[in-house]
């Protein structure tokens, strides 16, 4: 008979494999997002949107055994942020460093994939 | 008058991967009544009913974030006087005083272990009791 113990770490290596499996999806709404937020980066609300995903993604990620996506999150985070206190002071930012952030977090979410052993993910 | 054990937890969090292991940690490891809600909405419906003897809130939720929803849990008899705890994936040290001036007893730091969270729980517990022991002298 299981343990509590093992019963919740069973549950937990099982979320975590429907966290890697829907990584691909998860990244790819975020980069839909930013595509949209970046095309109207003055809409309050798309930036609330772009922003609660990627928190989530960055809270989850090394809950479920994978700290690279919680990495590359926060930095992205932290680039969207400072994209928009760039352009509330006045300026017209560059988005260079959002959209490198943006390939880096999708580069992580490839290597996640990899690791899963997906067949479709290049390495 | 609160006999001093925690057993009851009300857990609001929209994320529901995290709120399912979240909430079999702390029912199967911790031995805690746990009802966990998705939602501000969801929490004020059961909040009377269930009677807590803690608040464990994200911070960051679409609609209405952990903050207010801790207000509007505050509003109600049931939870007016109950501690709280904020669960948060941001790291900067002056957030976390900003959730702490607003009455939180501890803010719990994303990404957390799930098998050690109820120990982490426990712990925040004792100490609040140890503190209310010390205010009351």
């Amino acid at each position: 008979m299981s343990t509590p113990d093992e019963i919740v770490a069973a549950e937990l290596e099982r979320l975590s494999a429907v966290f890697a499996a829907q990584l691909p999806d998860q990244v790819q709404a975020v980069e839909k997002e930013a595509i949209a937020w970046l095309s109207a980066p003055r809409d309050a609300g798309r930036y609330e949107i772009l922003s609660h995903r990627v928190h989530q993604l960055k809270g989850a990620g090394s809950t479920f055994g994978c700290p690279g996506i919680s990495r590359a999150a926060r930095k992205f985070e932290r680039r969207i942020a400072e994209y928009r206190g760039e352009l509330e002071a006045g300026r017209l930012p560059a988005a260079e460093d959002v959209e490198s952030a943006m390939a880096e977090l999708q580069n992580e979410a490839t290597r996640v994939r990899t690791r899963s052993g997906d067949p479709e993910a290049s390495p | 008058m609160h006999d001093g054990t925690l057993r009851r937890i009300l857990y609001v969090e929209d994320d529901a991967d995290i709120r399912k292991i979240v909430s079999m940690s702390l029912e199967m490891v911790g031995d805690y009544a746990v009802v966990a809600c998705g939602s501000c909405a969801d929490a004020l419906e059961v909040v009377d009913d269930f009677d807590p003897d803690l608040l464990l809130l994200d911070v960051m939720m679409p609609d209405v974030d952990g903050p207010a929803t801790l207000r509007r849990l505050r509003k109600r008899e049931s939870a007016a006087d109950v501690p709280a705890v904020f669960i948060t994936a941001k790291v900067q040290a002056s957030d976390i005083e900003r959730y702490k001036r607003l009455g939180v007893c501890d803010v719990i730091v994303k990404p957390f272990d799930p098998m050690l969270l109820s120990d982490r729980i426990g712990q925040i517990w004792q100490d609040y009791r140890s503190g209310e022991r010390v205010d009351t002298g």
